[in-house]
Parts: structure tokens; sequence; C-alpha cells
């Protein structure tokens, strides 16, 4: 005990210990469940951002003009391609204004209130993003708006293919986004997707976590009867509070029964990629914004 | 004079910090994103711990540990503040009396590397943020990003072991007076 004593007079292990709990006590008070930045978090953060994003943005575009360079070759059958799909919109958004007139109808006439009309009424806002930060175990991006552009937690973050994360952190100028891969069943502060199949609106499952080893999503609590096959397009079904409806998650790649053979897994590719990302949605869902009111 | 070279150090630092988030993301090829991580900033402080003695190693380490910590906030705070903090202590430690060699620089910077990302391995791996397996993470992105950093050392170990070198003088001189 009296070593022990001694041990402690040297003011380098003394630092060392003093250092360690401290350590600890932080770790253990980011590990809560926090829902707001404290004002140091929110300034440093901001201020970082503010001086990151002159450097990501000439980067980005920098990249994208050699990029742009190698698909000088493609993009005559890319131009091509794009005429027909415009083309197909043409038609499609006939028919969608009749059936969207059709709805909003239907909805009057049984008396759908405010709150249910808008539910599944999204705005997009477009964020760019000035860093990422590649760590394995918590990958995050760093975008350019925040509070004060009315971003709040919790609101899903989308790319032209499809969701890729949740904004996890918000601060006045820039929030932080947590990639879908950072999905984890284990932990206690993920939220796990609710999911269904495009077109096949019986199907059900909850995309849980990911495998960094194989890298795929994994959608678990898929019924028995279940009429989900490989290469389905799986979406978001909204009937969680946090994931809107209808956002692009990725493509069955295969489906086996589960742990306990009661129900199926599916593993699933995602559609969006996460590298090199330059422009992302933030989805701004307006329901919710009636309800915080 | 001697605070105006400490400034400058300190910038460069920030802007390595800036750089290994906003840069190298785009200049890492995409296949490789997430196996190979830069930490240039960490690379920095141990040149401060090597050249400039283990006080300042320890003050840096700390400040830009706490600057990621805070900017990148995913699942836990302080992880990269303390292990930053006190590999680049210990490091100084050992070596900040000795005239450093290229080859001993050089060891010294991957070696702390690995320590450090296996040290932040260790800590999501505690608090079950992570499910892979140390081997897998070994291969899969520790040891590729060693290289990374390694080269990276390799090309600064000139410019910056003389600005260190030159802030060392400023300082002597100014106790002497």
């Amino acid at each position: 005990m009296i070593e022990l004593f001694k041990l402690f007079r040297n003011k380098r292990m003394f630092m060392l210990m003093f250092g360690f709990i401290l350590f600890i006590v932080v770790i253990g008070f980011s590990l809560s469940d926090r829902k707001e930045l404290s004002m140091p978090e929110k300034f440093i953060g901001d201020s970082v951002g503010f001086v990151q994003q002159w450097f990501y943005v000439p980067a980005a575009s920098i990249a994208g003009f050699f990029e742009d360079i190698g698909k000088l070759r493609t993009i005559y059958e890319e131009n091509e391609y794009l005429r027909l799909t415009a083309a197909a919109y043409a038609r499609d958004k006939i028919g969608y204004n009749f059936l969207q007139e059709e709805n909003e109808r239907l909805q009057k006439e049984l008396n759908f209130t405010e709150q249910q009309k808008k539910i599944n009424k999204y705005n997009y806002r477009i964020a760019h993003v000035i860093a990422i930060d590649n760590n394995p175990y918590s990958k995050t991006l760093e975008i350019n708006l925040g509070s004060l552009n009315g971003i709040k937690q919790d609101m899903a973050v989308t790319t032209i293919d499809g969701i890729i994360g949740i904004v996890s952190q918000v601060r006045p100028n820039t929030a932080t986004v947590m990639p879908i891969t950072e999905l984890d069943d284990k932990s206690p502060t993920s939220n796990a997707i609710a999911a269904t199949i495009l077109g096949k609106s019986d199907s059900f499952g909850m995309v849980t976590s990911y495998d960094d080893e194989t890298e795929r999503l994994i959608m678990t609590r898929i019924g028995e009867n279940d009429k989900m096959i490989v290469d389905d397009l799986v979406v978001t079904s909204g009937s969680d509070s946090v994931y809107p409806r209808g956002l692009v998650i990725g493509t069955v790649e295969t489906k086996e029964v589960g742990n306990f053979g009661l129900t199926y897994t599916a593993s699933i590719k995602m559609a969006a990629n996460l590298n090199q990302l330059k422009e992302v949605f933030v989805v701004e869902v307006s329901a919710s914004e009636d309800a915080g009111k | 004079m001697s605070m105006m070279s400490t400034n400058r150090l300190i910038l460069l630092l920030f802007l390595l910090f800036v750089i290994e988030g906003s840069v190298m993301p785009w200049i890492i090829p995409a296949d490789y994103a997430g196996k190979i991580i830069p930490h240039f900033s960490f690379v920095f402080v141990l040149y401060a711990a090597l050249y400039s003695g283990r006080h300042r190693a320890l003050m840096f380490g700390l400040g830009i540990g706490l600057i990621q910590d805070i900017v990148y906030y995913g699942h836990l705070l302080g992880v990269h503040t303390f292990m930053m903090g006190l590999i680049g202590y210990i490091a100084g430690l050992l070596f900040d009396r000795r005239r450093s060699t290229l080859l001993t620089c050089l060891s010294v910077i991957g070696f702390a590397c690995i320590a450090y990302d296996s040290a932040v391995y260790f800590i999501y791996s505690l608090f079950r943020l992570t499910e892979e397996s140390y081997a897998f993470a070994l291969l899969d992105h520790i040891l590729p990003s060693l290289f990374l950093q390694l080269a990276f050392a390799l090309v600064i170990y000139v410019p910056v072991r003389k600005l260190y070198e030159q802030d060392a003088k400023l300082n002597q001189d100014q106790d002497e007076e």
C-alpha cells in the first residue's frame, strides 16, 4: 500500500491516472444519448468546418475535372440514355399528375387532417459535403447546413442514388451525418430502418446492421411468406418515426433463413456510394415540422 | 520571435488536419477509401515528440485530437484526444533527447501509428461499437494506412525537421538571454 502511495508521489504517474479517469468520464458522457451539443463543441465544429469547405470544394472540382476527361468517350452513350429517360419521364409525368389530383380529391373526401396530408410531402435541401472522416469504426461526413438553415437531428440524408445516412449532430452552420454503414443492432444509439420492397408493399423487414467484412447491409425479421426475391429494390417504408417513406436503400442480394429459423434474413447491396460525395440532400418532412411546433 | 515560430507550427498542424479530411478523400482512390486512412496530423505530432520535446508533443496531440473528436463526433468523444496525447508524450519521453536519424525516426513513427490505430480499435471494440476481429482490422486498414503514413513522414522529413530545429534554437536563445 505504501508503495502505491510512492507511485502516486510521482507527478507523471499521477497525471496519467488523472488523465485516464477524465478519459473514461468523457467516453461515458459521450456514449449517452445526447440531444444537443454544448457551446464549445458547436463553436469549434463550426469554425473548423468554415475552413474545411475552402479545401473540400476546390479539391472536389479538380478531381471532378479529371474524372470528366476520363469520361469523354462515354459521353455520347450517356446522352442517348438520358434522352430515353427524359422521354419516359415526360410520359410518366402525365400519368402522375392525374393520380396526384385523384389522390388529393380522395383525401379531401375522406376528411384527412392537415397533418395526415403532409406526412408524405418532403422537402429536399441540397447540402455540400465539406469533410469526410474515414475512421473505420465511426465513419462520419460533415455538411455545410446547420440549425440556422433548419436542419434538425435525425433527418434522413440521401444522394440521387439512395439513402446514405442520418443527421446525427447539428451545429449552427454545419452538421454531422452518420452513414447507414454505422447501423448496428447491438449499439444502444442506432436506429434500425423499417424497409419494404418497391411494388410489393406487403413485404417488410428491418435493416438493422452493416457487415464491414462483406460490405452489405443486413435486413432481418422478414416474414416467412414474404414474396421478396433477389434483385428486388428495397425502400424505406416510413413506419418507423425516423426515416421518411420511399427512399431507396439498395437491392436484395441474398435471402436466407435467419438465426432462429422463424424469419428470413437478407443481405442488401447499398444503392448509394459513400465515397467521394459532393452534394447530398437532407430530407425535410413537413409534418414533423408542425409536430415540433 | 519564438512565439511566432510556434504559431507557425500550430498553423501547419491545423492545415494538415484540414487536408486529411477535405483533400485526401479526393486523392485516395475510391476503392481504397476506408482502407487507407491518413493520420497526417498525428505524424506531425510525432515529429514534435522527436525534435521538439515531449511537452510540446503532448500539447499538440491533445489539441488536434480534441478537434478531431469534436468535428467528427460519431460515437465517442475523447478517444483521439487521449491516444494522440499519450502516444506523443511516450514517444517524446523515449526519444526526445537523442539526435534521431531518418531510420529511427521512421521506425518510431511506424510503431506509434500501429499503436495508435490498435488502441483506437480496442477502445471501440471494448464498447461494442465494432464487430470486426483484430486480425481483420489489422489487414483491412491498419497496415495499409501505415504505408501512407510512412510515405508522408518521409516526404516531410527534411522541411519539418528544419522547422522544429529552428524553433528549438530560437527557444534556446531566448532562455540564455
